[in-house]
């Protein structure tokens, strides 16, 4: 059987304890992605300091060999974990992905406590969220992007 | 020297993208969003301007706006640097006065490749 009805469906309404459970999921949801994202910095962050600290020593050790001998081992070495900048860059569209993503879920759990529950007489009905742009990050690997000159 | 002004509000990309520029021979200023790269813009000149979009307090677009304002910088080179790849953003980027638009990551040598290009 296919559906052909284009009429909207009928509305149906949440039972209230359903609703404030999902509410309640769609936040720990969100606050989970917004701890992924702390972790992910921290991680990040201690990537990048030994990253600068390899390659100083690097640096240090081709001013020394090129003197006396030829360093391209060093250079190859060099090259090898500079190559890692690409990957590097991770944080950065994990962080916008997760934020538009928290944000999203926010959005979902706001607008099933109005639906759900309706506004308040006695509190002050929540503001309509703002649209969602689109989700900023469309990459699916850290190959390098385009690039466009005008 | 040939100097950039790198403006990302993430510190690791920021950290990145200054590594590649001084190991490739530039000096590099550092900005945190838009609104910092304006101050720092209108205390000193830059030979090329490299620039995140979706900052806090001003997107990359609007900087490259207000920049191209400015005499001093109507013709200093701005690259913008986004995850964003949708054609209407690059439309934006392009008539508010970009030079190019690039899409993150970024690989470190066509980075350095394509500055190389556009910077006077």
């Amino acid at each position: 059987m296919t559906c052909t009805d284009d009429a909207d469906p009928p509305a149906v309404r949440l039972p209230l304890p359903a609703a404030a459970e999902l509410q309640d999921d769609l936040l720990v949801a969100s606050c989970d992605l917004e701890r992924l994202q702390r972790l992910l910095a921290d991680a990040s962050g201690d990537l990048i300091g030994h990253f600068h600290a390899a390659t100083d020593e690097l640096q240090a050790l081709l001013r020394v060999a090129s003197d006396r001998e030829d360093p391209a081992e060093l250079h190859r070495v060099l090259a090898q974990v500079t190559g890692a900048i690409t990957a590097m860059q991770f944080q950065d569209m994990a962080s916008q992905l997760i934020s538009h993503t928290s944000h999203r879920l926010r959005v979902c759990a706001d607008r099933l406590a109005r639906e759900a529950m309706g506004d308040d007489d006695d509190e002050q009905a929540l503001p309509d969220a703002p649209p969602l742009r689109p989700n900023p990050v469309s990459q699916h690997e850290m190959d390098a992007g385009s690039i466009e000159l005008f | 020297m040939h100097s950039i002004l790198a403006v990302d509000d993430s510190a690791s990309m920021r950290q990145m993208v200054s590594f590649t520029l001084k190991n490739a021979g530039f000096h590099v200023v550092e900005a945190v969003d838009g609104q910092d790269a304006w101050e720092k813009a209108s205390s000193r000149d830059f030979s090329l301007v490299l620039t995140d979009q979706n900052m806090p307090r001003m997107d990359g677009i609007s900087l490259t706006r207000r920049l191209r304002e400015d005499p001093k910088f109507k013709s200093t080179p701005i690259l913008i640097l986004t995850t964003e790849s949708g054609d209407q953003m690059k439309q934006a980027g392009r008539a508010a006065g970009a030079t190019g638009w690039l899409v993150k990551p970024f690989d470190p040598a066509k980075l350095v490749e394509v500055i190389g290009k556009v910077i006077r």
